[in-house]
Parts: C-alpha cells; structure tokens; sequence
C-alpha cells in the first residue's frame, strides 16, 4: 500500500474530489456506507439512558500528588537532618566541657580540660589488673623543639622503666614537621609518664582508654586449674596395669588434648599479664605550623556540617533502596509489557476471524 | 423518551468545563451503536454491548478527561473494550459447544438503506476490518482518533481501512457478475 494511495483516500473521506475512475467508484462506495441509516432502538435509547444511582466517590490518587508528596519527603529529610546538626553539637559541647573550672580563656580552658580528663581513668583502676592504652598530641614552636621534645619523650619512657617501641621523627623541606612514637611504660608509672608527656609542649588532644583485664586472668586461671586437675587425673588413670589397651590409647589422647589445651592456656594468662604490666602510650608531637590546633568551628558551622552528614547518610539510604527496588520495577515493566503484547495479539486473532 | 437532562450528574458543567453525561450519551448513542453493530455483525448483540458501554462509561465518567480525547472517541474505547469481552466469550462459547447459533441471525441487515451486494459484502469482512470502516466512515473519527481507539497507529488504521474498501469493492463486483 503506497502512501499516495493511503493519501488519496484520506482526501476522498474528506470530500475531495476525485480524480481517476478508481477513485469515483471508491467515492461513491463512501457515499453509500455514509448514506445508510442506522439509529438506536428506542428501548435502548430507554435502557442506555436510564435514571442511574449516581456512583459512590471513590477518592483515586492522582499523579499530581507526585508534586505534594515528593517536596514534602524532600522537606521531611532536610527537616530530620537540621533537627539532627540541631541537637548533635550540643550534646558535643558538652563533653567538651568535662573538667573545665572556671576557664580564663578558651586555649587555657581546653588544656586544662584535656589534662583533667586522663586523670580519673588511670587514678581508679589501682588494685585490679588493667591495661591502659593512651594517645597524647602535643604542639612544639619548630623543629628544633621537636628534636629535643623526641629525646626527651624516649628518656622520660626509659626513667620510668619503659622503653620506646619506634620512633618516626619527620621535618618536610617545607616547613614543620611531627614525629610519631610509640612507648611501652610499665603500668605502675602511666599516669606519671603520662603527665610528663603532656609537658613537653602545648597539650592539643589526650585519650586515654583502660581496660579491665581482672575477669580475664581470673577466668583463664579457673581454666588452668581445671586444665592441671583433669591432666593429673589422667595420668593416674594410666599408671594402673589394669587399663585394656584400647582404653589406655583413648586415655593417652585425652591426656595429649589436656596438656595442649593447659600450654595455650598458660600462654593466654602470660599475655594478659603481659598486657596488664605495662601500659601503650602514642604520643605525636608536631611543630605548631604543621599541626597547630583546628580553629574551633562556630555553632552554626558544626550544626550544617552534621546536617550535611545526615542527609548524605539518607541520600545513601535512598541509593540502596533505589538499587534494590529497581530490578523490581524492571522485572515489573517487562511482565507488564508481555502481558499487553500477548493481550494485543489476542484481541487481533479475535477480531481478524 | 426520558429527559435527559433531567438529572444531571455533573451539576455545574460550566464550572468543570465539559458537558453533563446525559446530555453526551444522548448525542453519541447512535455512533456508539452504529459501531458497534459494525463490530459484532449483530444488532441485538450491539444493543446489549451499547447498554453495557454506557453503564461503564456512566460509571467512569468522572475519569473522563475532556483534553485527552473527544467524547465519541472515549465511548467507542469503551465499546471497544466491551465488545473485545464479548468476542472472547464468544470464542470461548464457540470452541465449547463447537457451533455458531448466531449464524441464523446474520440474515438481517446490517445497516438500513444500504444496497443488497454492500449488504452482502460488509457481512463477509472481519470484524476488524468492518470497525474501522464504522469508525472512519459512519462515525467520520479523523485518523488519529480511530488509530487511539484501535490501539494502532495512523498509518496502520489507515491502511486496514483501505483494505477493508478494497475487499467490499471485490466483493460488490463478484456479487454483480
């Protein structure tokens, strides 16, 4: 079917005049179709017309709720994230402020605070196994200083029975420079190494973490005994001649087991002790130019930095639930695709008979 | 005849901007029954399917969006849809009872005042052919608007109707030789 032809009939519908035999006679079949009558019986004019109870209103959602629903879920997030940067700084300026007394001024307030607030920590642990775990940065003026706060840092370790595990000293052609350590101090001394080490400069940040290792070493002792008992048990059970030979294999396994098991065990309580007598310190020491203490960051600041926090953890959220909810949907269209297909060739096949 | 517009169901059409149901399906009964005899071959079976189309659309009428088609062309959607049913139930019934009671029915004419070789030869297209020479022709819908109602596109509908034409044009002549 050429489109002049398609063309030309949809001129002839319009009215056009003809313009080959064909097209007359086509014409004129268009004419006879439209020339027929055909009208409505009058019971189904009654029937199609009739009074009808008016349908109750079912409310369906539009489309358009799309632009209510979508800014009020955008202005629900924001609204959650600026509630959450709302309450999260203060609860942060809170501990902030432990130990603080009547500060003169900011500087002055936040080393006291951090000089305070070790001490509890390690002052309450007398008495009970413990190994504390603690990291001190301090700030020095140059490189010069860095060098001797370093030695001293390793000689103040070693006066106190400790040693420095390593030593990183770094001064960048650059300018400034930090040097990392790692000391090993016996636990009885920590809170003096500690306070040595806060002397060597300008405190910027102290963490102190202690750990109650009492319940271990008492449970792992429990073990041992147990484990010692159960050997020396076993190796009486062996000594009697009236053991049948199988029954002494299956002894001597055990026995095999037990001593194994007491080894790991005694290996286990050597280290808890291990731990418990001396005590981890890290200590950074940078020059003020390389490391100098963070400008505190005004209210206002922390508040849109925690809400832009929240909201790239709900964006996230909203990414996942994308990505799992997508092959869905993609699964979703094609079934729906298939189905209109199939619903298309069956109407087809119907109306072609 | 009933006042149609005696009770109407949208009570100010001004306001909504498009007419009351009654006073539509007054206007389009005709073209909806017209193409629906074209469909079904059947005019008792298109004056049940017509009734059934105008329930539906009295019942979705408030869906009805007056910018996205002409009332003729949402009704003949409808009866489309309708008469789809009846012809799957049809076929189902056909395939059960493996016999076509309707074959005796077929006598009447399709349509009044229509010469006795067109008569012959509409009854003899397809279905499908027979509803888009109602709908281009009877009901005079532009392309577009039979396309929308066939599911089809433009160029499809207008090349099934001149088909259809072609077919009755050979078959009038077979008839008269």
């Amino acid at each position: 079917m050429s489109a002049t032809e398609l063309e030309r009939m949809e001129a002839l519908l319009r009215g056009d005049v003809p313009r080959t035999a064909a097209e007359v006679r086509r014409s004129a079949l268009i004419g006879e179709l439209r020339g027929g009558t055909l009208r409505a019986p009058d019971a189904l004019r009654a029937r199609a017309l009739a009074d009808r109870p008016e349908p109750a209103r079912r409310p369906r959602p539009s489309w358009k709720l799309a632009f209510v629903v979508v800014p009020a879920a955008l202005a629900v997030a924001v609204g959650a994230a600026l509630v959450h940067g709302l309450t999260r700084p203060a609860n942060n300026e809170q501990s902030a402020s432990f130990g603080t007394v009547a500060p003169k001024t900011k500087a002055a307030a936040d080393q006291q605070a951090l000089r305070s607030a070790a001490a509890p920590s390690v002052a309450g642990t007398s008495g009970r196994l413990t190994h504390t775990d603690a990291s001190i940065t301090v700030a020095v003026p140059d490189t010069d200083d860095l060098r001797d706060a370093t030695n001293e840092a390793t000689r103040i370790a070693t006066s106190l029975g400790g040693f420095a595990q390593s030593v990183e000293y770094r001064t960048p052609a650059e300018g400034g420079g930090a040097s990392y350590l790692e000391l090993r101090i016996p636990a009885q001394n920590v809170q003096r190494a500690l306070a040595q080490l806060a002397g060597l400069g300008t405190l910027v940040s102290q963490d102190v973490s202690v750990k109650d290792l009492q319940h271990d070493l008492a449970v792992q002792s429990e073990q041992i005994a147990q484990l010692r008992r159960r050997v020396a048990a076993l190796k009486e059970a062996l000594q009697s001649s009236a053991l049948p030979e199988a029954q002494r294999v299956l002894l001597q396994i055990k026995l095999a087991e037990a001593k194994r098991a007491l080894a790991q065990r005694l290996n286990a309580r050597k280290g808890t002790l291990a731990a418990g007598a001396t005590s981890r310190v890290s200590l950074v020491i940078n020059t003020e130019k390389a490391g100098a203490v963070p400008a505190q960051r005004s209210r206002i600041d922390r508040m849109l930095h925690s809400a832009l926090e929240f909201l790239a953890v709900e964006g996230i959220v909203a990414l996942y639930a994308l990505i799992v909810v997508s092959p869905l949907l993609v699964v979703g269209v094609v079934v729906w695709w298939l189905a209109r297909l199939r619903r298309r060739r069956d109407e087809h096949r119907l109306l072609a008979a | 005849m009933k006042d149609v517009t005696a009770t109407s169901l949208e009570a100010t059409p001004a306001l909504t901007g498009r007419p009351a149901f009654e006073a539509v399906a007054a206007e389009q009964l005709d073209s909806v029954y017209r193409y629906l005899v074209f469909l079904t071959g059947d005019r008792t079976v298109a004056e049940d399917l017509t009734a059934e189309t105008f329930e539906k659309a009295f019942r979705s009428w408030r869906r009805y969006d007056p910018r996205r088609s002409a009332p003729r062309t949402w009704l003949c959607q409808i009866g489309r849809t309708v008469a789809i049913d009846w012809f799957r139930a049809e076929a189902r019934r056909r395939k059960r009872e493996e016999t076509y009671s309707r074959d005796l029915e077929q006598s009447e004419d399709l349509v009044d005042g229509l010469p006795g070789p067109l008569q012959q030869a509409l009854r003899q297209l397809s279905p499908a052919e027979r509803e888009v020479v109602a709908l281009r022709i009877l009901l005079e819908l532009d392309g577009p608007a039979a396309a929308r109602v066939l599911g089809i596109s433009h160029t499809a509908c207008s090349t099934r109707l001149s088909r259809a034409l072609k077919r009755l044009e050979e078959m009038i002549d077979d008839v008269g030789d």
